[in-house]
């Protein structure tokens, strides 16, 4: 289960992260999954660079496959990370979706 | 000062169902001392090197567990954790350890058992190389060399088949090593058409789940004929692909290069067999330039054309024992292994993979997306 | 008399935001997985089409996504909310409120009262009224009340047609208001019409009852009182709105309470993306606001089953500006997905 009080800590640092826009620079799609993330697969995983300055390394959503492409405008939202289990608190975290 | 390898052995490589992690020490450490000629009473300083027996297994605290194994009697004893890196720095620690001058004859062990567990569960294991926020986007490993992957694709034009040809190479290698996971060579082709595990990578772009071991004994008293260590050096660079400065350079493998170089008075070119590291094709690809070996932007070609390959090769062999791609990746152990088998070509030793009038070797561990990087330069 | 309240202070719609999951299945595909008549099934729902949430979204990160397109149209600071109310059928905990969830990633800080209600597809309007009351008492300035669901159907019933996702955020206050708040009123009972045990994943529904019993009863219940507390009749009133849980009830009680098909016309998403629950009502009231001009009346009754009806009269001033991201715009940006992507989307699979 993930720890409460570390997702808290955390947490507080996602609001100010929501709604920066961006570029993808590089990209995959993870087709083979990690244990937590077997549901949402594939997904592809982009790394970002922001207007402005700054890189994040995050799931893509809401895509086609046209938007897989260095250069594709992106904008930073709120998603849950993975699908916890029914006794976990759920992690809201940033997840960036095609402009 | 010089520390010299005077003993060194390996495990077979692969999925040992059977064998425990007590087991695969056993083997790996029992040879290297008896190759050594010395016993284990004069062992005063193990070093282990592993990333996942407490994630995994449950089990912290390797140094003592071990030693006590091994029968190192109250000898001292440090585990050593670098993700993929791990069995490079626990061979850095004991040359240092002998270095320091507090130790005359020391062992290290590098030694890995992961097919106890679920592919998924060892996948999230290994994310722990990587950064919070790429474990939050669910960038597994292969994720993240498939991202440094396309950037290299994108700015050099390297393809899926010179990625390919990097397997080819390194199961062809592996065909001629015993201890190899992988004994049968392998075509473009088969690379090509496996399964995509994060695009562009391949299946067969990846090296396998890998349970073994591998261990040497290092000491101050030598024979003439030991090989020698003669570089050890150890770089880092930021945890996560995001915070790097580049994505087509891992600056880790050539800050380590560089000073491993210098410490022993060489250059790339007179390196005559190198064990890099090819956790993923572009991964070796990426090697051969970072360590000055060619050009940026170079390498693919280079490896296309098999001068790199053993029998063909124009200049430096890489991966002779079949690399982490064809020989198979414990990943604690193969660090250690790769110094493993430079002392065996530099002795002469090779068999069928000898590269012939081998006299100064390089191995190239790195850990997670190129966080750490470890080179060392052995001379015979 | 009872279940009327006075407006003392003028409080109204400062700004609002919408949010639509861009994922649609064909009822005509449901249908089809259950060998049913694809054709048969539309034409008695007057759906043609539900939005699906993608299976990272929730009551949370929809409500937010709403919220901060009002904030946007705002242009005010998140630390001005003084109250925060989000309605909804699934909120993610049963106990741990979706409200503080949305405040801290939205930025409020802490000086707020926040509060999850639950009244089936009437949560939100209920509670408009509460912050309504709130800032005419001179309590709070501003307010946000927000409706997001991602509606749970189980599979082969009905409501599977029909059960959609959706968000709606409207914040509220006392200045600088686009739309006032003229009377509301609500009309409740006890009518168990369509209910979910605690614990259990489907809500299950009386059939035929939730008509007539249900829903008439309560849209008619408060639309009459309001008519009558207001003296106002259906022609006064250049748009009306009220709860779509499928395309027949709307129009039949637009019909038989006297308004016209083009007072209903442009708040009827359900058409498009079928029932939001909570967000249901007020999508259909943005829609309107997003096509309305000042000095328009819009009259809108929305119902939550168990039962109750809250009833409001809007009226539009000339702040209304320019609006982005509109209802429509949402319902046009959608790609399809087939029924085994819908069951993976809404975790039945």
């Amino acid at each position: 289960m993930l720890s409460p009080v570390k997702l808290w800590r955390n947490q507080k640092n996602v609001g100010g992260m929501l709604g920066r826009t961006g570029k993808i620079i590089s990209w995959t799609i993870v087709r083979v999954p990690p244990a937590d993330f077997s549901d949402q697969a594939p997904y592809p995983v982009v790394l970002v660079e922001f207007d402005g300055g700054g890189r994040v390394t995050a799931q893509l959503v809401d895509w086609d496959t046209k938007h897989l492409s260095v250069g594709q405008k992106i904008i930073t939202i709120v998603r849950r990370i993975i699908k916890p289990n029914t006794e976990g608190v759920i992690p809201y975290g940033i997840k960036v979706k095609p402009l | 000062m010089t520390v010299s390898i005077i003993g060194a052995s390996t495990t077979k490589f692969g999925e040992l169902w059977g064998t425990s992690p007590r087991t695969l020490a056993h083997e790996a450490m029992d040879g290297a001392l008896k190759d050594s000629g010395i016993v284990a009473g004069r062992i005063q300083a193990l070093f282990v090197g592993n990333m996942l027996s407490g994630m995994l297994g449950g089990q912290e605290h390797l140094g003592a567990f071990f030693a006590e194994e091994l029968g190192f009697s109250h000898a001292a004893a440090i585990k050593i954790e670098g993700a993929c890196a791990s069995g490079g720095l626990a061979i850095h620690a004991a040359v240092n350890g002998i270095l320091s001058g507090q130790y005359e004859t020391v062992a290290v062990l590098g030694v890995e058992k992961m097919t106890d567990h679920k592919p998924e569960d060892v996948a999230t294991a290994l994310m722990g190389a990587g950064s919070s926020q790429e474990r939050a986007s669910g960038c597994t490993f292969p994720g993240l060399y498939a991202i440094l992957a396309r950037a290299h694709m994108l700015k050099f034009g390297t393809t899926q088949e010179d990625m390919a040809a990097v397997a080819v190479k390194n199961h062809y290698h592996a065909s001629l090593n015993p201890n190899a996971q992988f004994h049968r060579p392998i075509t473009i082709e088969a690379v090509l058409k496996s399964h995509k595990v994060a695009d562009p990578l391949t299946l067969l772009d990846c090296s396998p789940i890998s349970d073994g071991a591998a261990a040497l004994v290092l000491s101050v008293k030598h024979q003439a004929s030991s090989v020698k260590i003669v570089a050890s050096a150890v770089a880092t660079d930021t945890l996560g692909l995001a915070q790097r400065a580049s994505l087509t350079e891992l600056q880790a493998t050539k800050e380590a290069a560089m000073r491993a170089y210098k410490q022993a008075g060489i250059e790339a070119k007179d390196v005559d067999v190198a064990e890099v590291h090819d956790c993923f094709t572009i991964a070796e690809i990426l090697a051969l330039e970072d360590l000055g070996i060619t050009k940026k932007g170079d390498a693919a070609g280079g490896i296309r054309r098999g001068e790199f390959t053993l029998g063909s090769a124009k200049r430096v062999v890489l991966n002779p024992s079949g690399g982490l791609k064809g020989c198979g990746h414990p990943i604690g152990a193969t660090g250690v292994k790769q110094v493993v088998e430079l002392v065996v070509q530099l002795r002469g030793m090779a068999g069928a993979r000898q590269v012939a009038g081998a006299r100064f070797g390089l191995a190239h561990n790195v850990g997670g997306s190129g966080a750490t990087a470890v080179v060392h330069i052995l001379k015979e | 008399m009872r279940g009327l309240q006075e407006v003392n202070n003028m409080v109204g719609i400062v700004s609002y935001g919408t949010y639509i999951p861009r994922y649609r299945i064909r009822l005509g595909d449901i249908a089809a997985a259950w060998k049913k008549q694809g054709d048969e099934v539309v034409s008695s729902l007057k759906v043609t089409e539900k939005s699906v949430p993608a299976a990272d979204e929730d009551a949370v990160t929809i409500a937010l996504e709403a919220a901060l397109r009002a904030l946007a149209a705002s242009k005010g600071k998140p630390s001005d909310i003084e109250a925060l109310f989000v309605g909804s059928e699934s909120h993610p905990y049963a106990v741990n409120p979706t409200s503080t969830i949305v405040g801290e990633l939205l930025g409020i800080g802490n000086n707020y009262l926040a509060a999850d209600l639950e009244f089936a597809c009437k949560a939100a309007t209920a509670g408009m009224q509460a912050i309504a009351g709130l800032i005419a008492s001179g309590q709070t300035r501003l307010g946000l009340a927000i409706g997001a669901d991602t509606a749970q159907s189980k599979p082969h019933d009905v409501l599977e047609y029909t059960s959609a996702a959706a968000g709606a955020a409207y914040i509220m206050g006392e200045k600088k208001l686009i739309a006032e708040l003229l009377a509301y009123t609500s009309y409740s009972s006890d009518t168990p019409d369509f209910w979910r045990r605690d614990g259990v994943q489907y809500p299950s529904h009386a059939g035929r009852f939730t008509g007539e019993p249900a829903y008439f009863a309560h849209v008619m219940g408060s639309a009459t009182r309001l008519f009558e507390k207001t003296k106002t009749q259906p022609s006064d009133y250049q748009y009306c709105v009220f709860h779509m849980p499928n395309g027949r009830f709307p129009r039949d009680v637009a019909r038989r309470l006297g308004f016209t098909e083009a007072q209903l016309a442009p708040s009827l998403i359900v058409d498009h993306i079928g029932n939001p629950y909570s967000a249901s009502t007020l999508l259909g009231l943005a829609a309107v606001l997003d096509v309305a001009l000042p000095r328009q009346k819009i009259f809108m009754v929305s119902y939550g089953s168990g039962a109750g009806s809250d009833g409001f009269v809007w009226e539009t001033t000339k702040e209304l500006g320019k609006r982005k991201d509109t209802v429509q715009d949402q319902i046009k940006n959608k790609t399809y997905i087939d029924y085994v992507q819908y069951l993976k989307q809404t975790h039945k699979i």
